[in-house]
């Protein structure tokens, strides 16, 4: 129980962390998702603004150097031109005054603030340089010059100016002066500061500009681990050999590091936000997933067999599924409750089954005893079985439907239960009226006519009584009992009751037991035949012998079978017993001399097994008895049942050429009608009239009333159980033509029957009488 | 016009001084692309020497200034002519050379007043005007009579050379070159005539 209750905690918890968990994972996720695009958004937002802020700055810068330079050459150009057209420095300039010529520059570049002012002749030589100057940088100078240069960027040696020039012309050019001012560091510095980040200009040869770099367009390319955005614009050049490009860098890394903090704030955010989205959803689903747990568990204990309803307390879906589980579980409790009544009731009548009547005894005798008698009552209906093959089961079932009525109406606060065909059983008290009382009564109710589907029906019944406590502690005991009672007042005649008592169980075993020991007498040649004689008055001798069945128990003895045969009849044991009674009677009676026969008396329960014919000719084939010599013997009781098949069978038996004799003539519903239906070899007067021969005139004359009309139909009469002479003369002198009796042999055994052949009785007796 | 006036010119030339071994010399000279340089000045030296005597040109040892600009542009005077300057402007000019065969300066300020100055040394002495500096004139003062300078068409031709080998000396002022000036080697028949194409580099 322990073990039930943990696996059941365990199915709660994981249900509740399954979806809980599954719908927190879910917005946790989605929201960290979110956070993350918005995080990458912004990465990318900032990345390009600063990349699109950086290249607009280059692009900037390169203008705003463009422009100064500009200015500035336009300066010193200016200035340079005013020296030339100078009539003075033409003059010393044409005829190679140097010192004029350099005394004229050193002054200018003292007024201009200039850091190189010379003056270059058309023949390459160079004055008022500062500093030294290589022949060969001498003479490329004057060849740009001399091709047209007048402003850019000049590089001599490892320094660069910004320089112009201005033509010396008298009137034909003789030279250049040539005005410069340094781009050095300071000059940059100065430049970088228009910008509004340090762009870190540089002036750089075109040739000696990184790889993949096109000019005029920000490139993007990795300098020791960051990234550098760089961007080279032409810028003019002195010397078109030797064109220089103005290199802007900045680091991108680094621009965006200034954006690192926004960055790492919206990734707190995100996951603060998170967190929260977890808290959220973790509170939420608990909230979902709550009325799902408590259906869980009502469920469970559904399952176990409780009758479980969830409180509704929402009207979203939960709520609605909450309605249909509670239904669901009515539904199901209706259900149980239909089957269980389908278990313990009868579904034709409605009533207890045998089920129900169990436990309703086992539940009243464990009750604590009181001053009154319970009882069980058990009845089955007469002839039901008559009314279902005659008027059809849906008449039979409608019986029943008012048998079980007028019982349950009977049985007021009692018990009723159908237990199968037109079984009934009650459970009643004495509260109200004694026991036989009730019996009484019952058997009365059921009595009354009725009307059922247009039929008139006369119901019948017997009733068996067991008394609780008394006749049984169990129920099985008293239902057992109460059939007992019950069999025991049907064999004493239908429409009768009878209480349980302990002899009928008694005999019951002993029932049982013989009918074990007759199935065993067949196999173990315990039975036997005895032979009495018939003797014809008319020809004076033993026309037949009666072969009569004898069974010798080991321990009960010689058993008699007024005994045994109703119970081999009971249980069917007739069949084997008398199939072996025509075999052996045939076999015995086949070495008998022609003219005497042998009868053999016929159970209606064997007559009407359709085997009989091929028992008959078996025996007939195996023995060689001829079939005229063989007699069979049946009751009038044969007719009663169903008089139109019993004459095709005997009909089919007369066609086998076996005679056929009508026994026991005068004792159970005789009608002449037979007589006229079948012409039957014999009739066999039954022995109550032949006793009363002695006493009374009226006996006389039935005998001679059944002699004369035995004649008239062609029929032989026997008079059975003849005992004294008086009985034989009136019988000869009534016309009876065959008598059997202790009179002329008691029943002889096959060895005395040879012997009685060989010596006529008729001679003995009449010796005797 | 000017074609029948250099025509005359070179009648009388042959009338006056013909040598008994002399050939005449056509020469064009063209730029690098091919077209005509008009107003380059040929010269020619023989080995055998140039004639003695006074070199005589047909043509006037005078620089006007009119219009703002010296004409001819371009003059070839002999070694020791005097040329003047006329000034034919209502504007004041002021001629100077600051080139090393003459060093001048004049002040022609009023019309019609004329200076001179006598070229000793030869050469080519750039004219300029201080006043005005799109002013540009030059004087090449030569020491052969077989001078001339070439046409719109790049052409000229000098008459009489004495034969033999000698010196083409072609000279313009953006000739790029040392003092603007090209020489070449040259054969000069006695009789008849030979035409030289020459090919020169201006600035």
């Amino acid at each position: 129980m322990a073990g039930g209750n943990s696996i059941l905690r365990r199915g709660a918890t994981r249900l509740g962390a399954s979806l809980s968990a599954k719908l927190t994972l879910f917005y946790a996720g989605l929201f960290a998702l979110a956070a993350a695009l918005i995080l990458l958004g912004a990465q990318t937002g900032i990345s390009a603004y600063a990349e699109r802020m950086v290249a607009s700055e280059m692009a900037a810068g390169a203008k705003v150097f463009d422009r100064v330079t500009t200015m500035r050459y336009a300066q010193l150009g200016d200035a340079g031109r005013v020296l030339a057209s100078d009539f003075g420095f033409r003059e010393a300039a044409a005829t190679g005054d140097a010192p004029t010529i350099a005394s004229a520059l050193d002054s200018l570049r003292g007024r201009l603030d200039l850091d190189q002012a010379f003056f270059v002749d058309i023949d390459g030589r160079v004055t008022g340089f500062a500093g030294a100057l290589r022949p060969a940088e001498a003479e490329t100078l004057r060849t740009a010059l001399d091709s047209g240069a007048n402003s850019g960027v000049l590089r001599i040696g490892d320094q660069r100016f910004n320089a112009a020039a201005a033509a010396v012309e008298a009137p034909v050019t003789i030279g250049w002066v040539v005005f410069a001012n340094a781009l050095d560091g300071g000059e940059m510095a100065a430049l970088s500061k228009l910008s509004a980040i340090d762009l870190s200009p540089r002036i750089v040869p075109l040739g000696e500009l990184p790889m993949g770099m096109s000019l005029g367009t920000a490139t993007e390319r990795p300098v020791a681990g960051e990234r550098m955005l760089a961007q080279a614009s032409p810028i003019a050049s002195f010397r078109s050999d030797d064109p220089q490009a103005l290199l802007l860098e900045y680091s991108l890394t680094q621009a965006l590091a200034a954006y690192a903090p926004m960055l790492w704030s919206l990734l707190i955010c995100g996951i603060v936000g998170v967190m929260m989205a977890v808290a959220g959803s973790w509170l939420l689903a608990k909230r979902i997933t709550r009325p799902i747990r408590a259906l869980d568990a009502a469920a469970r204990r559904v399952a176990q067999g409780d009758y479980a309803q969830v409180a509704v307390e929402t009207r979203d879906e939960l709520g609605t599924l909450a309605d249909s589980f509670n239904r669901m579980v009515d539904d199901i409790g209706e259900r149980e409750r239909q089957i269980t009544h389908m278990a313990l009731h009868d579904g034709l009548t409605g009533l207890a089954n045998r089920t129900l009547l169990r436990e309703h005894l086992a539940m009243t005798v464990a009750r604590p005893a009181t001053d009154r008698k319970q009882a069980l009552f058990c009845l089955d209906l007469d002839n039901f079985k008559v009314v279902n093959d005659t008027l059809g089961h849906p008449t039979g079932d409608a019986l029943l439907c008012e048998i079980a009525r007028r019982l349950a109406d009977f049985v007021g606060s009692g018990f009723v239960a159908r237990l199968g065909g037109d079984e009934f059983a009650l459970v009643i008290d004495d509260h109200q009226r004694p026991l036989d009382r009730i019996a009484h009564d019952l058997i009365k109710t059921i009595a009354t006519p009725c009307m059922v589907n247009g039929h008139r029906i006369v119901p019948g019944t017997s009733v068996g009584i067991s008394i609780l406590g008394v006749d049984g502690a169990d129920a099985v005991t008293l239902v057992k009992n109460a059939d007992l009672a019950l069999y025991r007042a049907k064999h004493d005649g239908r429409g009768g009751y009878r209480f349980f008592e302990a002899a009928m169980d008694a005999e019951a075993q002993k029932r049982r037991q013989m009918e074990l020991d007759l199935h065993d007498a067949i196999a173990q040649g315990q039975l036997s035949l005895m032979f009495q004689p018939l003797f014809n008055l008319a020809e004076g001798r033993v026309s037949a012998f009666e072969a009569l069945l004898r069974w010798n128990h080991p321990t009960r003895g010689l058993v008699s079978p007024v005994d045994f045969i109703p119970l081999a009849e009971d249980t069917g044991l007739i069949i084997p017993i008398g199939e072996w009674v025509i075999r052996e009677a045939a076999r015995v009676a086949c070495d008998w001399p022609d003219h005497v026969r042998i009868a053999v008396n016929v159970s209606p329960v064997q007559f009407r097994n359709p085997g009989l014919n091929t028992v008959i000719l078996q025996a007939l084939a195996e023995t060689g008895l001829p079939a005229g010599r063989l007699e069979l013997e049946i009751t009038e009781s044969l007719f009663i049942d169903n008089p139109a098949t019993t004459l095709a069978s005997l009909h089919s038996l007369r066609a086998l050429g076996v005679r056929v004799a009508l026994d026991d003539f005068g004792t159970g519903y005789s009608s002449l009608s037979y007589l006229r239906s079948f012409p039957f070899d014999k009739i066999k007067i039954d022995r109550s009239f032949i006793i009363d021969l002695l006493g009374s005139d009226g006996a006389t004359a039935i005998i001679k009333s059944i002699t004369s009309l035995a004649d008239a139909l062609g029929m032989e009469t026997t008079a059975e159980g003849v005992e004294s002479a008086g009985q034989l003369d009136i019988l000869r002198e009534q016309g009876c033509s065959h008598i059997q009796g202790y009179y002329f042999s008691r029943p002889v055994t096959e060895d005395a029957v040879a012997a009685m052949l060989d010596k006529p009785i008729d001679e003995r007796r009449a010796a005797n009488g | 016009m000017e074609g029948m006036k250099i025509a005359l010119l070179l009648a009388a030339a042959t009338l006056f001084a013909l040598p008994a071994h002399a050939g005449n010399v056509g020469i064009r000279v063209v730029d690098s692309t091919g077209n005509p340089v008009p107003d380059a000045v040929v010269t020619i030296h023989p080995a055998a020497g140039v004639p003695s005597g006074p070199i005589r040109f047909p043509w006037a040892n005078q620089v006007i200034q009119k219009n703002i600009a010296f004409n001819p542009g371009t003059l070839i005077v002999p070694v020791g002519a005097t040329v003047t300057f006329p000034n034919q402007d209502k504007v004041r000019h002021h001629v100077y050379s600051f080139s090393k065969p003459a060093r001048f300066e004049l002040k022609l300020f009023g019309r019609d007043e004329s200076r001179g100055y006598t070229f000793k040394t030869a050469g080519a002495v750039a004219l300029g005007c201080n006043i005005h500096d799109s002013m540009s004139g030059f004087i090449k003062v030569v020491d052969t009579p077989f001078a001339a300078k070439t046409n719109a068409t790049g052409g000229t031709l000098v008459e009489g050379v004495t034969g033999g080998k000698a010196k083409l000396t072609v000279w313009h002022p953006r000739l790029r070159a040392k003092d603007n000036e090209a020489v070449f080697d040259l054969d000069v028949p006695a009789t008849g005539e030979i035409a030289k194409r020459i090919q020169i580099v201006l600035r």
